[in-house]
């Protein structure tokens, strides 16, 4: 109870990062890690890897340049060490990002489907596999910049729906919503207390029409 | 909202005008007359707090046996700062009200006499007043230039409105550093 109200309330960036780093994503190993089938014993144990893992499965049945899912915090910690090379997502190019745009500027009302954690995803990759991408990492940049400025603008538009129950606004991502949580909460608590200022017989129908 | 709120004690201890219904000995005080009684029909402003008791209590049944029910002891009348001024002020342009020259706490004390009155129409235009400030708030906390001059806008929020730019500020500076730390 003694910690700050944004901390209780909130999740910070760094939660935010967090979580998503949970998420699944392709990766080429640039070494085997599975138990030859041959039951080769007679190569020298360097050659083989061991990870420890909690899930051993797909870890360690890595077979270099064998497209294989891990989790992005793992993905990140092997080409860290050179010992991987990302697959970026899809969506993560210059003209996928140019046709997201587009939307954003045709529908003024709308949010593209970016996936929930397209901010994150992209802000590591940059970062940490900035050479694994499909297109040069500033142009990349500049485009998930611009998406970023046209949702926000749009996201204060979309401020005016507010009303002390809800508001939607789909396909918004995780750190997106997150960073508008403590505004939201405050506008609807002190609605939901303007609201209940008043008895409810009569309301019900004054206020619902 | 909490016992230990200090914007609420504070927001009770705002002074309401009231009319006396009773002649109350000993309360000539509150007047500044100290030691006379209090008139009947006197008008004295009382902190929130004091005159929403005295305004819910009813006086003496048996001092005045002629009535129809008790008077309560006190009135409360329509305070400036919910005035029809204020309110016309409000629909008009509620971002360009100076909300905290009115009174720093504004909300609450809309939100108290709102139940106390069962008001509907000031829950309509505080309904109205709050979407068009907090979206105000919104552009100036999201936006924020850091050091840069206040704009006069920032200068007229009340209490709620501060810890709300305040919240809002923090989430969205946090999120850019975060960004740019990337």
């Amino acid at each position: 109870m003694s910690l700050p109200w944004n901390i209780q309330e909130t999740f910070s960036p760094e939660e935010i990062q967090f979580i998503v780093e949970n998420e699944p994503i392709k990766i080429f190993p640039r070494f085997t890690t599975r138990v030859s089938l041959r039951g080769d014993r007679a190569k020298p144990a360097h050659t083989r890897w061991k990870l420890v893992t909690a899930d051993d499965h797909p870890l360690n049945n890595l077979v270099a340049i064998q497209t294989t899912e891990v989790a992005l915090w793992m993905a990140l910690l092997l080409k860290q060490q050179g010992k991987c090379s990302i697959v970026a997502p899809g969506w993560l190019r210059l003209s996928q990002l140019q046709k997201y745009i587009d939307y954003e500027l045709k529908h003024a009302e709308r949010f593209s489907e970016l996936p929930w954690n397209w901010l994150v995803v992209a802000q590591l990759l940059f970062s940490k596999a900035a050479d694994d991408l499909h297109d040069p990492v500033h142009l990349l940049r500049g485009k998930i910049q611009d998406l970023r400025e046209i949702r926000l603008g749009k996201i204060g538009q979309g401020l005016k729906h507010l009303n002390e129950s809800h508001l939607q606004l789909d396909n918004l991502s995780l750190l997106e919503i997150n960073e508008l949580r403590p505004f939201v909460l405050g506008v609807m608590n002190k609605l939901k207390q303007v609201h209940s200022s008043i008895s409810e017989e009569r309301g019900s129908e004054d206020y619902y029409e | 909202m909490g016992y230990y709120d200090i914007d609420d004690i504070l927001a009770d201890a705002a002074k309401f005008p009231c009319r006396f219904n009773y002649a109350v000995p000993g309360l000539g005080y509150l007047e500044g007359n100290v030691g006379e009684e209090i008139k009947k029909n006197a008008k004295v402003e009382l902190p929130l707090w004091l005159a929403r008791i005295l305004a819910i209590v009813g006086g003496d049944e048996e001092a005045d046996p002629d009535s129809e029910g008790a008077l309560p002891f006190v009135e409360l009348l329509a305070p400036e700062i919910l005035s029809s001024r204020v309110m016309n002020a409000i629909k008009s342009s509620p971002v360009a009200l100076d909300v905290h020259s009115i009174n720093a706490h504004f909300y609450a004390l809309a939100v108290k006499w709102a139940t106390l009155f069962d008001d509907r129409e000031l829950v309509r235009v505080l309904n109205y007043m709050l979407l068009e400030r907090t979206r105000e708030i919104h552009n100036h906390a999201a936006s924020g230039t850091l050091g840069g001059a206040p704009s006069t806008f920032m200068l007229t929020l009340d209490e709620f409105e501060k810890k709300l730019y305040r919240d809002t500020h923090s989430g969205c500076k946090e999120t850019r550093h975060w960004i740019v730390r990337k």
